[in-house]
């Protein structure tokens, strides 16, 4: 028996995945994160809208999306509380850039260096993830790290001209997209579920497909078939399905963290089962056309996986332009929610771009008595043992290239800030 | 000392003011010095073969943006104008000086905000010409591969290039918890390794430069900041929650233009960026002069982008540029979006500031000595008579200016 340990380098932090094989095969892949900061207990003893500031620093790639978590949570902790449509769908709007800008920066940035390691395209990422974090900033004041989202709604105006800055951002992102990624028309291509078609389209996506297929790899990084996805929207449902079999109904109280032995991450569990997350599983959900295709072809694989990220942006754009077209100007920004009960508990749910992300806070006698964060990365890399095992790990068994095992590992898109936080 | 003689004191505490115009001998040595360096450089080896003309020609943008861009630069590096063509030389010979970026106990929001920094150049910039031989986030090179490339640039570029940090240092009871790289080092290890044969450390973002929100209380991994740990080397501290990325550029470029580091402030911070106190800056100043307060989100004075002292705005214990160069390619900054400023590039935000009440709802002290406490009662002061108020604020101010001029 031969052991390797790989060090996943420092995308958003560091992972160490240690390999066991068997011949020339992978029989076990243990999965390590090796810092934290401890985070939850940082709040612990604060007063509860402290939190507001605290957390959209656990993490500076989705920290956007805790901020969200947080301010639901809190929300959460009154009886009753009414936000405006404007503040819901500014928020919605701010969330859903985020999730636009971190999967453009994860397509050219991790998945196609694996590919095509000799063109560099690091521009394609930092364009498309500098005008989404200039239409958040038009709202929200700066990118990454702000708090402009509080109980009851959101601080500031926006102003109409604000609104047409995000619009114009919103078109500019889907020119790049048709320009780089995949040259197609948005409403036919929302309704598409043809592999074929998208295949031949002019871009760097269809170009992908095409490299994956032709290493005859359109198999590989097969894992559980088992999906997850709490949160729901305009855009999302919620609900977990085993391959196409969905159930609607999920209960909080079913959810387990595990300590891994090594690790500053938990594992994380529904009804004693691991589950993935993200782009596939809402796709899976929500029942997308083009990748319930591919999942009927090659299963939760590599390819699958890869599509259901890189197609989810025309859903969020076209999710994001109808947020800022439907706008209403007039309905005010923030509706007094009253003070924050002394004793209370919240929860607030939010599909980060890697998937869902859980926010749970209790308070007591005015403070924070416990802080529960759940991250997206604890559901897809979370490490069980070898009988047991996690989301990335069951897709890595099996494997006998390293080059495989990278672009798979990576195909979850790591998150360790946001894991061990 | 009475009301307004603290008051004054707070609004033109000296040390940190930022001195634009310091005579003609000066810069005539700055020039010469500046020259020379510049000399040197282009006469150096490049590290890398990138050339920033063709990046920009690659990317569409002229020598009319390139140079637009430099005067700017120039301009915040609070140089006179007849300088830009030197900042714009220095920006050439960027490749010339080799950048090892590091990044310890973070969240990655520092390299996640220069990966969208200032004008369109920038990027190129700092991702294409200036070396940035080892950045963990941006290098697509997988653990092992990083690291030898690591332990071969710091050989190459021994005592020469930039140590850029970004994240605390985490020193608390299980430190060997928290490991780096594939040698397995704890985060002091490393930091002191890469910094030990840098010519000097650049501490990028508030975890880096103070601890920031690790070290939020009770601190549970003990982290500490960059100045901590590393002795007998220049340090730099650009703080703030993310860094601005165009402080980072302009202090890298003060380097390759002078090969030293640029004028600090006595928490290490250059002050061509934190020479500038938020709340002298703000586009909402005159309504804190006029008393005109926001009382509660969503009322008249939030929908008439007023003053938010009252809704926990730490603008006056604060400095930073951001009012000034804000975020996101200039886009906007937390004020704009009608939310007070957290202080998050002044030590302890993370206890201190980072939280909606006003300073005199909490148990801290502004760092001016209980000032605060009088500042508050004179923004309450002013709400109810707000005559009077502009009139003590006319007299500040009249103090303030005398007080520059000495
Ligand atoms: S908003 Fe803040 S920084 Fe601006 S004037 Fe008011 S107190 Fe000062």
């Amino acid at each position: 028996m031969r052991k390797r340990v790989e060090l996943i380098e420092k995308i958003e932090g560091e992972a160490e995945v240690s390999y066991t094989y068997e011949g020339d095969r992978t029989v076990d892949a243990q999965i390590r994160f090796l810092s934290g900061r401890g985070i939850e207990s940082i709040l612990t003893g604060r007063p509860p809208l402290d939190a507001l500031a605290i957390t959209p620093r656990v993490c500076g790639i989705c920290g956007h999306a805790h901020l969200i978590a947080t301010v639901r949570a809190l929300e959460a902790c009154y009886p009753e509380l009414r936000i405006s449509p404007k503040a819901e769908a500014v928020r919605e709007l701010t969330l859903t850039l985020e999730l636009l800008q971190n999967h453009f920066k994860w397509l050219y940035l991790t998945i196609w260096p694996l590919l095509f390691p000799r063109e560099s395209v690091t521009m394609k990422a930092v364009e498309p993830s500098r005008i989404a974090a200039e239409a958040i900033a038009l709202l929200a004041g700066q990118y990454p790290h702000n708090s402009y989202a509080i109980p009851g709604g959101i601080v500031g105006e926006i102003t109409p001209l604000e609104r047409l800055g995000v619009a114009d951002r919103l078109e500019r992102l889907w020119e790049i997209f048709r320009r780089e990624i995949a040259d197609v028309q948005m409403q036919a291509f929302l309704r598409c579920d043809r592999i074929e078609e998208l295949q031949r389209k002019e871009g760097d996506f269809p170009r992908i497909l095409r490299e994956i297929l032709d290493r005859g790899w359109e198999r590989l990084g097969c894992s559980h078939d088992r999906f997850i996805a709490f949160g729901s929207n305009g855009l999302f449902v919620s609900g977990k399905s085993l391959a196409t079999r969905i159930t609607h109904s999920l209960d909080l109280r079913h959810l387990r963290e595990e300590p891994v032995e090594g690790s500053l991450a938990l594992h994380v569990l529904y009804r004693g089962k691991v589950y993935e997350t993200g782009p596939l599983a809402r796709a899976m959900l929500r029942k997308t056309p083009l990748i319930r295709e591919a999942h009927r072809r090659w299963g939760d694989s590599l390819p699958t996986r890869i599509m259901a990220r890189v197609c989810e942006i025309p859903h969020l754009l076209q999710y994001a332009m109808q947020l800022t077209r439907d706008l209403d100007m007039d309905a005010p920004a923030w509706i007094d929610p009253g003070p924050l009960p002394a004793q209370a508990q919240g929860t607030g749910i939010v599909e980060a771009a890697r998937g869902s992300l859980i926010h749970t806070v209790e308070v007591r006698e005015g403070k924070i008595a416990e802080y529960r964060i759940v991250t997206p990365t604890q559901w897809n890399l979370g490490s069980g043992p070898a009988d047991r095992p996690g989301v990335a790990q069951k897709a890595l068994i099996g494997l006998h290239r390293d080059d495989q095992a990278e672009l798979i590992f990576k195909s979850f898109d790591v998150c360790s800030v946001c894991t061990t936080h | 000392m009475d009301r307004r003689d603290a008051l004054a004191k707070m609004f033109s505490a000296k040390g940190v003011r930022v001195d634009t115009n310091r005579g003609e001998a000066y810069y005539k040595r700055l020039r010469e010095t500046m020259e020379r360096r510049l000399s040197e450089l282009r006469n150096a080896p490049a590290a890398t073969k990138m050339d920033i003309h063709k990046v920009l020609e690659a990317e569409g943008l002229s020598r009319r943006d390139f140079m637009k861009w430099a005067s700017a630069i120039t301009a915040m590096l609070m140089l006179p104008a007849p300088f830009t063509p030197l900042v714009a030389e220095a920006a050439e010979l960027m490749n010339r000086v080799p950048v090892i970026w590091i990044e310890l106990q973070d969240c990655a929001g520092n390299s996640e905000a220069i990966l969208r920094s200032d004008a369109p150049t920038i990027d190129e910039l700092i991702l294409e010409t200036i070396d940035l031989e080892f950045n963990e986030t941006l290098m697509a090179a997988a653990g092992h591969q990083a690291e030898s490339h690591l332990d071969e640039a710091m050989e190459t570029f021994k005592g020469k290039y930039l140590c850029v940090v970004e994240g605390s240092v985490p020193v608390g009871a299980g430190k060997e918890w928290c490991t780096i790289g594939a040698k397995g080092e704890t985060f002091e290890e490393h930091l002191q390794r890469v910094a030990g044969s840098a010519a000097a450390v650049v501490a990028v973002g508030t975890c880096a430069t103070f601890g920031g929100v690790p070290a939020a209380a009770p601190n549970p991994t003990g982290a500490v900041g960059v100045q901590d740990i590393v002795k007998g080397k220049p340090i730099i501290n650009i703080p703030a929650c993310p860094a601005n990325p165009a402080n980072i550029t302009g202090t890298i470029l003060h380097f390759v233009l002078t090969g030293q580091i640029p004028e600090l402030d006595h928490l290490n911070r250059p002050k061509f960026a934190f020479g500038y106190r938020i709340h002298d800056n703000c586009e909402r100043r005159a309504h804190f002069d006029a008393g005109e307060f926001v009382e509660e989100w969503g009322d008249e004075g939030a929908q008439n982008n007023w003053c938010l002292y009252k809704m926990g705005c730490k603008g006056p214990m604060t400095f930073n540029n951001c009012s000034i160069v804000r975020y996101n390619s200039g886009t906007n900054w937390p004020i704009g979006a009608g939310h007070g400023c957290i202080g998050c590039s002044e030590p302890q935000f993370w206890d201190k500031y980072a939280q909606e009440r006003p300073m005199a709802d909490t148990e801290f002290k502004a760092p001016t000595g209980g000032v605060e406490k009088s500042v508050d009662q004179f923004g309450l002061g002013l709400l109810t008579a707000a005559g009077i108020g502009i009139a003590v604020h006319a007299a500040i101010s009249a103090t303030a200016g005398k007080k520059d001029e000495e």
